[in-house]
């Protein structure tokens, strides 16, 4: 990864900024303590990275086009000065392709553009490349992913054949790999591969430190990395009515965790969803603004509050299971779907606890012999994970 | 004797409990299960559907079950999600179907094609996808086939939301729910938008006349230069960057309008129309 050279470029605001600014004075968004360039009428300022050996001079908040529903909202991005747009075969059928290429219309030669496909062999993914290059309406993809991979055993050598041949024909420039999960192995071995150019993987503030290990081994062997899921919180489960779910949506949180992927020097972009013009604005703050201190403690905050719903996994439990749970375990297996996504690999191993273990239901008890030095509510948890798995 | 009797009940029931399940693989004969039934709820269904799970959750996914079926060398992927409501369900399917093609009787709307089906139905939207040995060949009739037996054991709505048949149809080309930040504006929350050869109508059903004049009022400070409209109880037009000529109206609690139109007085003209078709 190259060094920003360019944090110091702006756009002028041109046409765009009196709509920056319109859009800002709905202040629908959570709304952190720092003006956004937009609120002020200042131009926009655009923070670049150059994604790993590409070449290519990506600003670093890109754009995910996922659930975008107006193209209007692709178009403005594109004008200020986005330069990365991600979308995928399977997003709505390719309805969101043929969307995200007509909005970006001209615009798309000055823009990087990915694109992927979750097809199982050679023949349906180049078949998958042609149909995506006539929806998004272009000659050819900046970055074509391999969808969703989870291990290395998922991506066969045909997958890369077909990815070296589309190169070859000139259909897409670089070759990347999707990861949701999985992804400590993944990229070590993806960066060892040396075939691919590119990973998007999910990452944010409170995943596993070893994920941060494993972008880095991607990152020095040259690969791009794409950063999505940014401002996930590392916490899915709780939904809007949940009382937690205000406080977690709380003020300049979701900005101060896409500012710490921004920040992160083996990220070279990141790929937020974006729906409305006040997200746009929003997201944009993280380009102008460095990841700071007073970010730190919001996060921290945000931490504390999924503190009681977390396993550090520290292997620290007060006490033991009276009824011969062993709790620090479950909990792990826990945190591995709710915390990291990978609910097949949590139920797995909760599977494999012996019937008596699998039978206990915590909510059969009425006081929990098992306390967290970390403020786990453990007896919640275990009853979230027997009603998860079992 | 009676052993036999009872043995006899409980296989029937089951059978009959089976042939009731939706997710069936014996409603073609030939075809069998080929693995154990798949379930995802929100937490993880980027497992099964990676980054495409988030078009599942906008739209209010609750959970998904699933099966496998297998037939010779086919294979027949049924998935059905529950979603939050009625109008969520057809919005899933409304986002996913090929714009190109004509909607099927089935539910609320289907679309069938050579290897993959969908439709919603009440709360749900099921999906169907046979991967054959040869990718060419036609599965049009195991699909249907599958999809009528799904439907007729699902329960719920088989009427599309009602707002859809609001819009004027000339020059339609397509309708669709937007879960959120309709015209990419977060105070339009959820509506249904319309698709013409030119330019897009939108409707959002606000909770009260109060709330909708509020967020009008809103709208109508947000576009810099807005002129007041002779369009149901209220309306203005504007032109704006990105969304050009635009007349957006309220009538009672429904807020409506037209966008992406050269200029605000076609916009006012075509809001006039789709106003008197709102009840």
């Amino acid at each position: 990864m190259i060094p920003n050279t360019s944090r110091r470029e702006f756009l002028s605001a041109g046409l765009m900024l009196p709509v920056a600014g319109a859009s800002s004075r709905m202040g629908l968004w959570p709304v952190s303590s720092e003006p956004s360039a937009a609120d002020t009428g200042a131009p926009v300022k655009l923070d670049y990275k150059i994604l790993g050996r590409t070449g290519l001079k990506v600003t670093t908040l890109g754009f995910g086009c996922m659930i975008t529903s107006d193209p209007s909202v692709i178009e403005r991005a594109a004008d200020i000065g986005i330069n990365y747009f991600d979308t995928a075969r399977g997003y709505q059928h390719g309805n969101n392709e043929r969307m995200v290429g007509a909005a970006l219309g001209p615009k798309r030669k000055h823009v990087v553009l990915s694109t992927k496909s979750g097809a199982q062999d050679k023949d349906g993914l180049l078949k998958d490349l042609d149909t995506s290059l006539h929806e998004l309406n272009t000659d050819y993809v900046d970055i074509w992913y391999l969808h969703g991979k989870g291990s290395p055993a998922e991506i066969r050598d045909d997958m890369i054949e077909a990815q070296q041949l589309a190169k070859k024909q000139g259909k897409i420039r670089f070759a990347g790999v999707s990861t949701h999960g999985g992804q400590q192995q993944l990229l070590p071995w993806l960066a060892q591969k040396g075939v691919f150019d590119v990973v998007l993987a999910a990452y944010n503030f409170s995943m596993d430190p070893g994920i941060e290990q494993a972008i880095a081994v991607a990152a020095k062997a040259g690969m791009g990395v794409v950063g999505m899921k940014v401002m996930a919180g590392g916490f899915r489960s709780i939904k809007p009515g949940d009382p937690l779910y205000k406080k977690l949506q709380q003020d300049g949180a979701l900005l101060a965790a896409l500012k710490w992927v921004i920040n992160k020097p083996n990220v070279a972009t990141t790929i937020p969803s974006m729906t409305d013009m006040d997200q746009l604005d929003e997201n944009l703050k993280a380009m102008a603004h460095p990841f700071s201190t007073s970010d730190e403690k919001l996060l921290a905050a945000r931490l504390e509050l999924i503190r009681p719903l977390y396993c550090r996994m520290c292997g620290q439990c007060d006490g033991a299971c009276q009824k011969g749970l062993p709790v620090a375990d479950v909990l792990r297996f826990l945190t591995y779907a709710d915390g990291y996504g990978q609910f097949a690999l949590g139920r797995e191993r909760f599977l494999e606890l012996t019937s008596e273990q699998a039978a206990v239901r915590c909510g059969d008890c009425a006081e929990c012999t098992v306390n967290c030095p970390h403020g786990v509510h453990v007896s919640d948890r275990m009853a979230r994970a027997q009603e998860l798995f079992a | 004797m009676k052993a036999a009797g009872l043995l006899l009940t409980v296989l029937f029931a089951a059978g009959l409990a089976r042939a009731q399940e939706p997710l069936n693989c014996h409603f073609v004969p030939g075809w069998e299960q080929s693995e154990p039934k798949r379930q995802y709820v929100a937490d993880n269904l980027s497992d099964y559907k990676d980054g495409g799970a988030e078009g599942y959750l906008v739209y209010g996914f609750v959970r998904m079950t699933g099966v496998t079926c297998k037939s010779g060398e086919d294979t027949l992927a049924i998935d059905i999600s529950e979603m939050n409501d009625a109008d969520s369900a057809y919005g899933m399917f409304a986002a996913n179907r090929d714009p190109s093609l004509p909607i099927a009787a089935i539910g609320m709307g289907g679309q069938m094609q050579p290897q993959s089906a969908s439709f919603a139905k009440g709360k749900y939207y099921v999906e169907l996808v046979v991967t054959a040995a040869n990718p060419n060949s036609d599965r049009t009739a195991v699909l249907q086939a599958f999809a009528a037996g799904i439907e007729g054991r699902l329960e719920g709505r088989v009427t599309a939301p009602e707002a859809l048949a609001w819009f004027p149809k000339e020059n339609l080309i397509s309708t669709r729910l937007v879960p959120e930040s309709v015209l990419g504006l977060r105070l339009l929350k959820r509506g249904y938008v319309a698709k013409y050869k030119q330019g897009q109508a939108f409707i959002v059903i606000e909770a009260s006349p109060e709330s909708a004049a509020e967020v009008l009022k809103k709208l109508r400070e947000h576009f810099d230069g807005a002129s007041p409209a002779a369009v149901g109880d209220e309306a203005f037009q504007v032109k704006a960057p990105y969304l050009d000529g635009i007349c957006i109206f309220r009538k009672g609690r429904t807020l409506a309008g037209y966008a992406n139109l050269p200029d605000p007085g076609q916009a006012a003209a075509q809001a006039a129309q789709l106003v008197a078709r709102i009840p």
